[in-house]
């Protein structure tokens, strides 16, 4: 397993280690990595509900989804960065940990989802108003996009609980 | 009875003692507590980022709130009930922790300064509403209240470790 190495690697890395032996540090960047789920799920909840037809009705999902992408993006490359160095303090660990597999498979879907089709299917929406049938497609993607994300959210609190 | 000796006794509850055991409810409860941060906050902070002239500019704050804040609420529902089955089943382990007390605190404080916004600036919002940068207090107020929800988390967050 190529996969077994890798996690060894980052274990024993300065930044594992540094981690690991403080007491403050793991808190702390805990911390802002939920902070960043704060901005991050809140900016797709709010694209997902315009895509649904709530929330932000009076605006095309286009620009709702314009208005939240410097934020969102943001917030997501603060979670890879902390998350990154959260996974270095307990990588052997992580290794051992099913929550955190399905985590990983969920975050690389929930990725290559928001920026193929929730990126594409909110930028090609010009309408207002509130649902209307016949977005299925739309709303599909809305749905889908909470559906990985939170499943993303809930493994990582299961890494924990596991 | 002491406040000490209440959270004891309120832990000790059947309900307390089967959440506290339980294998599934507590991991629930307390993973839906997480995750509702993103319905709670995560969407107000669209609101105060709107109120701070960040975001949404073009759009009128009252719009904003109508869109966001029927969200937000349903998400602070979902906080309240999963925060009270929380404390109730490890009643003593927040009483005694500094962090829930300074969690509560900034709760009172962010409700505080919700409530002085609605009852001096929200009132004079016709004259401002549709300014992409509000006035000063509307700012602040949104400033403030992201600082302090941004304290809520972490010391709620911080509570499960003993320094």
């Amino acid at each position: 397993m190529p996969f077994h190495s890798f996690f060894q690697w980052c274990d024993s890395t300065a930044l594992g280690s540094t981690i690991r032996d403080s007491r403050f540090l793991f808190p702390i960047i805990e911390s802002i990595h939920i902070l960043a789920l704060a901005v991050l799920l809140g900016s797709v909840i709010i694209v997902s509900l315009r895509l649904l037809g709530f929330g932000m009705t009076q605006r095309p999902a286009r620009e709702v989804y314009n208005t939240v992408s410097g934020l969102r993006n943001r917030a997501l490359a603060t979670m890879l960065v902390t998350g990154f160095m959260l996974f270095c303090s307990e990588a052997n660990k992580c290794y051992e940990n099913p929550p955190f597999w399905a985590k990983m498979i969920m975050l690389l879907l929930a990725i290559v989802f928001q920026y193929t089709v929730v990126r594409s299917v909110s930028r090609r929406d010009f309408t207002t108003g509130r649902f209307q049938a016949g977005r299925v497609r739309a709303g599909m993607a809305a749905c889908l996009s909470l559906l990985l994300w939170f499943g993303v959210g809930a493994a990582g609190r299961a890494i924990g609980f596991y | 009875m002491s406040i000490l000796e209440m959270c004891q006794w309120l832990q000790d509850t059947p309900i307390g003692t089967s959440i506290r055991e339980s294998t599934w409810v507590f991991p629930i409860i307390e993973g839906t507590h997480l995750l509702a941060i993103s319905l709670s906050v995560g969407t107000l902070l669209l609101m105060d980022l709107r109120l701070a002239g960040f975001l949404f500019r073009s759009e009128p704050v009252s719009r904003v709130s109508r869109a966001v804040l029927p969200i937000s609420s349903v998400g602070f529902a979902i906080m309240f009930v999963t925060g009270i089955l929380l404390f109730w089943c490890q009643a003593v382990k927040a009483y005694t922790s500094i962090f829930f007390k300074i969690k509560i605190a900034l709760l009172v404080l962010a409700g505080i300064n919700a409530l002085v916004f609605e009852l001096t600036v929200r009132r004079q919002s016709a004259s401002w509403d549709s300014d992409p940068v509000p006035p000063f207090r509307a700012r602040m107020a949104g400033i403030t209240a992201l600082v302090l929800w941004a304290g809520v988390i972490c010391a709620g967050r911080t509570m499960a470790y003993n320094f």
